[in-house]
């Protein structure tokens, strides 16, 4: 494509706008730190000091056509190491923008078609009437095998409920018994939720498309949804983006939220701390080890350190002190998994694999058996890279541990166990 | 949307996560005083890893810091190492290395003399502690043994052939090699990665391998600084058990491996202390009206406020923005402290860069009392609660001088006494 021909800003102008106030481009070291510390770096000849450098000499039609900016998951990790504070992943969104939508990843195009064919805005395509009867379907199921919860509620539209819980359609769509385990903790903390019939999907692929316009027509569906039910808190699950795309779009756009934005995680760790969600690690007589992937999403790029904190205290507690590893680096410093910014969609695989290599190495180094994490895209990558690379480990959302700990996890939400954790629950 | 606000509560508030400010947040931690630390990114990640505390004075090299230390004394009554005391310099140097040492970092204890240490260019500089990782190239130089310092395909700014080149005359034994890093196929090969990759044991076992057959006879093998990021003591023993030979690291251009190692360490442990730590963030306001100071910052998230009974300016010199430099005059921009500096321009520099004298602009900065508390216009203290540590204090020249971690981790040392003295009044 000519972008020289487009009344798009150049490259140039928009990298001067990103840099806070005082800053320059001449008092850029060119160290390196950006390059040094990104797993994309070396992918199609380019790494994010080049992207800039480039930027600055003016060479936008390179960089409007290059397809690294798909294998940039724009996770910030560049950013947040730069002493200029460069926002390199904004460029790349603007860089994504410039693409027609025929040379786009397909993957991701179709992703976001999908979230804004129904009022559900679900990446898959899930419309609400087949959610709520996956919903009913899965619960009666529930209540009639599990005779600890025959009472147990999944509301949906309910009105004035503290909760709005969004819902990653991975579960509806493919694995839908993987919801039960979150509504039995919902149950024993006596939580106030509620799901919605509209908008109660969690994906968002159209930001990663580069479409600013679509990304607002989806998060314009989700605030109206929420604002309509009146819940106090919109309560994100275990999915990474579904946070970030909501979190900076009602910045950007200055949308009306009339509700908190709040993450799972941050939760988990206030009802156990409140003895609420009495979990411990007596179960792990074994010995088995534990790691955390810290999702950009919600970590970097969002909350920092305090819920890198809370995932750990929730992540100790739940397996013991001993068993627990970190990645290094780890919270704000983690590295993305290859699996944000639609690289997982984007039909990539070979470049996603070749970035996921450092995420295998950090988790190698662990030596641990499982990894903890609240995000379904860290959760598909992790578990992708570890059958290529031959790791032993497996990927455990928080949810099934939890439900594990308190001797809750029904015999069919155990897809995700090792021999070792299925040997504990015969 | 509905955000609450974010407030962190402390009794001293460090502003910069360099050297002085995080040695700062050690001394503060260590004596129970509630401290929270905010800055940006810093220059941590550029260092070599060296801790020196003077290595150039007089027009020479110093071998015995402590003496030259004492002449400082006499001669620059306003460097800011002359106000303390070589006992406090020891026990602060002792202090912060044992805090390092305990987090999976160790450093060799400061000595009399200052150790001759390897530079990636194949010269030697002095310092008092170095990285134990980097311990034995001052063994093997001094026993001129026989060496293989190893270069790596694609590593920029690391030359075994120059640092041989260089070293050869006075040790006839050293020899180098460039060799391929295991599992890189091609293009730039950055040492953070290198290093992240030898903390799987896998990837050790293949180098070592590789080692082995390079070195020949060598006692001895000299690598960039790439030993891994998070307890290399661990990696390097490994490494040595594999390979039969000791080693030991290099410092390598920036971004190094030994910078990134301290920075990742303090971001891990300081919470785990109870230090409050907004990493690579910097505070934007400081607010002394109230009956605490408050400092504004944000991070991703939005807008925090840190609220303190005193606080700490660390924030280093132009680099990290400590200190700002217009065409005329240079300022200090957070809390508008008057800056000491050359009378105009013209005295900023001398004709020559290399010129032996130093230039003046390198002595320009804060002025303090003797409790690091930084003056105001009137040459009276600025405000009771504000202290000061690091290179942005003024009458030192910390490159020329080599006196940069001296500064920093003394002078925080100080200062920190100074702020347990104010908040115990």
């Amino acid at each position: 494509m000519d972008i020289t021909k487009t009344a798009s800003p150049s490259f140039k102008e928009m990298a001067l706008k990103l840099l806070p106030a005082e800053a320059s481009f001449d008092a850029c070291l060119t160290c390196g730190l950006c390059s040094s510390g990104c797993p994309a770096s070396g992918l199609e000849n380019m790494d994010p000091r080049k992207f800039i450098r480039m930027a600055m000499l003016d060479m936008d039609q390179e960089l409007a056509s290059t397809p690294w900016v798909w294998l940039c998951t724009q996770c910030r990790r560049c950013y947040h190491v730069c002493p200029m504070s460069i926002d390199i992943a904004q460029l790349v969104f603007f860089a994504r923008g410039l693409w027609p939508e025929e040379d786009k990843p397909q993957g991701i195009v179709r992703s976001c078609q999908l979230t804004r064919s129904t009022d559900s805005t679900s990446a898959m395509g899930l419309p609400p009437e087949d959610f709520v009867f996956v919903v009913e379907d899965v619960l009666e199921e529930v209540r009639s095998q599990q005779p600890r919860f025959s009472h147990l509620q999944a509301p949906i539209d309910k009105k004035g409920a503290h909760f709005f819980v969004n819902q990653n359609s991975r579960e509806p769509m493919s694995e839908p018994e993987e919801m039960a385990p979150l509504w039995k903790i919902f149950d024993i903390v006596g939580a106030d939720w509620t799901y919605s019939s509209k908008a109660w999907a969690a994906e968002n692929f159209c930001m990663f498309s580069g479409d600013e316009a679509a990304w607002y027509e989806i998060i314009k569906k989700r605030v109206d949804a929420v604002n309509e039910l009146g819940c106090k808190v919109w309560l994100n699950t275990e999915c990474g983006h579904s946070y970030f795309t909501m979190w900076s779009a009602i910045n950007r756009f200055g949308m009306e939220a009339d509700f908190q934005l709040e993450n799972l995680v941050s939760y988990y760790a206030r009802w156990i701390r409140e003895g609420r969600l009495p979990v411990n690690s007596d179960w792990n007589r074994k010995g088995i080890t534990f790691t955390v992937q810290d999702p950009c999403q919600i970590v970097r790029k969002a909350y920092g350190e305090s819920i890198a904190e809370d995932m750990r205290f929730v992540a100790r507690t739940l397996v013991g002190e001993e068993n627990f590893f970190d990645m290094q680096p780890n919270r704000s410093a983690n590295y993305c998994c290859g699996g944000g910014g639609g690289f997982l969609q984007a039909g990539m695989t070979e470049h996603r694999r070749a970035y996921g290599r450092r995420k295998f190495d950090q988790i190698a180094a662990t030596e641990a058996c499982y990894v903890l994490t609240p995000c379904h895209n860290c959760h598909s990558q992790i578990e992708d890279i570890g059958h290529h690379y031959q790791g032993g480990y497996h990927v455990i959302h928080f949810w099934t541990l939890i439900c594990l700990s308190l001797g809750i996890l029904g015999e069919n939400e155990r897809t995700y166990l090792g021999d070792d954790l299925l040997a504990l629950q015969d | 949307m509905h955000t609450p606000p974010r407030t962190i509560t402390a009794d001293l508030a460090i502003i910069g996560t360099g050297l002085a400010g995080t040695a700062a947040a050690v001394f503060a931690s260590n004596r129970k005083i509630a401290c929270a630390i905010a800055g940006n990114t810093g220059a941590l990640a550029y260092t070599t890893g060296y801790f020196d505390l003077l290595g150039f004075f007089d027009g020479r090299f110093v071998g015995d810091p402590w003496e030259a230390l004492a002449k400082l004394q006499q001669t620059t009554p306003q460097h800011p190492l002359a106000g303390i005391s070589s006992g406090d310099v020891r026990r602060a140097f002792t202090e912060f290395i044992a805090f390092i040492g305990d987090n999976g970092i160790t450093y060799s204890q400061p000595g009399s003399d200052n150790l001759r240490a390897l530079t990636p260019a194949g010269t030697l500089k002095p310092t008092l502690c170095l990285p134990a990782t980097m311990s034995k190239g001052v063994e093997a130089i001094s026993r001129k043994a026989v060496c293989t310092i190893c270069g790596f395909h694609g590593l920029k700014g690391f030359s075994a052939n120059q640092i041989a080149a260089n070293l050869q005359n006075g040790w006839p034994k050293i020899q180098a090699r460039q060799i391929q890093f295991p599992s890189h196929l091609q293009g730039e090969l950055y040492a953070e990665v290198a290093a992240r990759s030898l903390e799987v044991p896998a990837n050790r076992k293949l180098l070592a391998r590789i080692l082995e057959s390079e070195a020949g006879q060598s006692e001895y093998i000299g690598l960039p600084a790439i030993l891994g990021i998070h307890r290399p003591d661990n990696i390097l023993e490994d490494l040595e058990q594999l390979t039969g030979r000791r080693i030991f690291e290099i410092p390598t251009m920036p971004p190094s491996v030994p910078g990134i190692r301290l920075r990742e360490m303090f971001e891990q442990q300081f919470p785990q202390r109870g230090i409050a730590m907004v990493p690579q963030q910097r505070i934007e306001r400081l607010d002394f009206t109230g009956e605490k100071i408050a400092l504004q910052l944000k991070d991703n998230h939005g807008p925090i406020t840190i609220s303190a009974k005193t606080a700490l300016l660390a924030t280093g010199r132009f680099l990290s923005g400590g200190l700002k430099a217009r065409f005329d005059s240079i300022s200090e921009p957070l809390a508008g402290l008057p800056v000491h500096q050359p009378s105009s321009r013209e005295q900023w520099y001398q004709d020559e860069y290399l010129d032996s004298r130093g230039h003046e602009i390198h002595q320009a900065g804060i002025d303090c009392d003797a409790s690091f508390r930084p003056l105001g216009k009137d040459g009276t203290v600025f405000d009771p609660r504000l202290f000061s540590a690091g290179i942005i204090l003024a009458h030192q020249d910390w490159i020329r001088q080599r006196c940069g971690a001296g500064v920093a981790i003394a002078t925080a040392y100080r200062a920190v006494q100074a702020v347990e003295d104010f908040l115990a009044e």
